[in-house]
């Protein structure tokens, strides 16, 4: 490392978002909270079928609902939250000009009419294939068009979101990027270069498939395809809540950012080792040479160490601050945290609940052990850890601070309490579901199925409990929506007039300068494509070139009825 | 090293808060994992 070309720590400025950008983030929150609210009802619906005593209405297929679910809350809610809080924290630490935000205007309704047909076809019945959207399950051309318009949409989100830094650096020669622009840039990144993948199905197999141009699709070429791009879908999710995390929790807790190197170094391996993964989604499947499933798992691996660093320097933050602020003993500094300001607490049970989410993920990864779960509701279980309480609650921890500094108004103490509530039944609810799917998935229970008796088996008796106990998890979950639905909708339109500030954390006085090199992008991507190629090519020609016939669409029992 | 740089590096090290709860905290957390890891494992080699 030259020396010489570090720079200085020194106070980063902070910009000031207008109205017109606050229209515009707020814009992708709103249909971010409509998702949580429909995406929500739907699954309290399914653990109530599940349950064996709810039967759905109106001919109202169960898994209708569950395309619904899964669609709904795992891209729609998600994609739009993220590019939301992104994009105020781009406009926060590098600005957004009127173009830029015109042209991200753009990426919203593209995303919107997308998410409009999408929504539509499922809704009719006409797409009940599961948010996985497994050939040769078949759904109408206009779910498969929709999801395509939805991720252009993101890339244009993406492509502004680089604009926005490519501007900010030349007009700051010499600076390294602000740590959250750099999150921001690196999260985009692995979304563009990981939905070529989920693109090119949709686009070359999928849509000629389903319009019948092509009588065929080839099955595993689609899950790979698929699969590529659904793993660092998980970290797409993930990573914005860590922006939280390194770069604003500190701030909150009174603190300072442990390391901003740390923070970069672990956004940058997230980068390498979150694409070339897929396969250990696919450990089951036939037609991928074991030797190539192994690698991939090692690599998946690799994803530990960047979590792990994540969890060191969240550990650091709070010993620092808590140390710095007089607390003695071993755990003196855990007593320090601000237990009753919701903007930490919610997030702040979402880091535990990523401590059994990641253990869980260990062992999913792992080929072997994978056995033991695989296709099982374990893995329900797993990423309702994951996305629907690690990822969630610290959306939800965003928004207590995010909406009011968006649209003029206080998080007042009112609020902040039945935040404090909201957190606690969430917490409550997931768990019951949650340890519930996992014991169930370790009986055998399988995932993505209604309520069966199974023609009576003695295995399928010990799972019932189970699936109760997921009802009464998921009724409780659903009190949560309803809550946080009143607290977005009271801090949007009926918090009392005020300021609420954007937390920022700051580095140290006499931290060590980060080095120049992060902002090398070129070094980041050309090692991304190459490890990709490098776990990718020879599997992927060998599945193409030993492939089976291909398969015809099935419509039906599921698909497009 | 010679006599100053000792004096600046020992009082480096003071002035560097404790990380001893952040250790204990990693290692509980690696533990969890280690665990979970190898209950599931025994399963698949009971089964």
């Amino acid at each position: 490392m030259a020396l010489e070309k570090i720079v200085p720590v020194h106070e980063p400025e902070r910009l000031p978002i207008t109205k017109a950008e606050s229209r515009l983030y707020m814009s992708f929150i709103y249909v971010a909270f409509i998702a949580l609210f429909v995406g929500g009802l739907m699954g309290l619906l399914q653990t109530l079928v599940r349950s064996g005593s709810f039967t759905l209405p109106w001919g109202i297929g169960y898994y209708q609902i569950l395309t619904v679910h899964g669609v709904i809350l795992g891209l729609v809610l998600t994609t739009y939250f993220i590019i939301g809080f992104q994009f105020s924290l781009m406009g926060k630490t590098v600005g957004i000009s009127f173009k830029q935000r015109k042209a991200a205007w753009i990426s919203l309704w593209v995303m919107v009419i997308g998410t409009i047909m999408t929504a539509i076809t499922i809704l009719l019945g006409k797409a009940s294939v599961l948010y996985t959207f497994y050939a040769p399950l078949k759904a109408h051309p206009a779910f498969y068009i929709g999801l395509a318009l939805v991720i252009v949409g993101s890339w244009i989100a993406g492509f502004v979101n680089w604009r926005q830094l490519y501007v900010w650096k030349k007009q700051h020669p010499g600076e390294k990027s602000p740590l959250l622009a750099f999150m921001v840039v690196i999260n985009m990144v692995m979304w563009f270069i990981a939905s070529l993948g989920v693109a090119t199905a949709v686009l070359v197999q999928f849509i000629p498939w389903s319009l019948g141009y092509a009588e065929t699709i080839n099955v595993l070429v689609s899950r790979t395809l698929f699969w590529y791009f659904g793993h660092p879908l998980v970290y797409f999710w993930l990573l914005p809540a860590y922006m939280a995390w390194y770069a604003i929790i500190p701030k909150i807790i009174g603190g300072k950012i442990f390391s901003d190197s740390l923070a970069r170094m672990s956004f940058v391996l997230f980068l390498f080792f979150s694409i070339p993964v897929g396969f250990h989604h696919q450990l089951t499947e036939p037609g991928i040479d074991p030797t190539w499933k192994f690698i991939q798992v090692v690599l998946t691996f690799m994803v530990i160490v960047p979590s792990l660093m994540t969890a060191f320097s969240l550990f650091a933050t709070f010993e620092i601050t808590g140390r710095k602020k007089g607390h003695k003993g071993l755990f003196g500094w855990f007593r320090h945290l601000p237990w009753k300001d919701v903007r930490f607490f919610a997030p702040f049970v979402g880091m535990l609940a990523f401590i059994p989410g990641g253990a869980g993920g260990i062992i999913n990864a792992s080929h072997q052990v994978n056995g033991v779960v695989h296709n099982t509701i374990w893995v329900t279980g797993h990423f309702h850890l994951t996305v629907a309480t690690t990822v969630v609650l610290t959306f939800f921890g965003v928004t207590y601070w995010l909406i009011p500094h968006l649209t003029g108004r206080k998080l007042t103490a009112k609020i902040n309490k039945l935040g404090m509530i909201q957190t606690i039944i969430w917490a409550v609810g997931m768990t019951i579901m949650s340890v519930a799917m996992h014991i169930q998935g370790l009986l055998g229970g399988p995932r993505r199925s209604a309520f069966s008796e199974y023609g009576g088996t003695a295995q399928a008796q010990e799972w019932i409990g189970y699936q109760l106990a997921q009802a009464i998890g998921g009724s409780i979950l659903f009190i949560g929506i309803i809550l946080m639905m009143y607290i977005f909708i009271h801090l949007t339109f009926f918090a009392p007039k005020g300021i609420e500030e954007f937390p920022v954390a700051e580095e140290e006085a006499d931290a060590e300068p980060t080095p120049m090199w992060f902002d090398n992008w070129k070094l980041w991507i050309g090692i991304t494509i190459a490890l990709i190629l490098f776990a990718y090519s020879i599997p992927f020609v060998d599945i193409i070139q030993n492939s089976p016939p291909g398969s015809p669409p099935f419509a039906w029992p599921i698909g497009n009825n | 090293m010679d006599q100053t740089n000792k004096k600046m590096h020992s009082s480096d090290e003071q002035e560097s808060p404790s990380l001893k709860g952040t250790l204990i905290s990693v290692l509980l957390l690696g533990s969890f994992l280690i665990v979970s890891w190898f209950g599931v494992y025994a399963l698949f080699i009971s089964r």
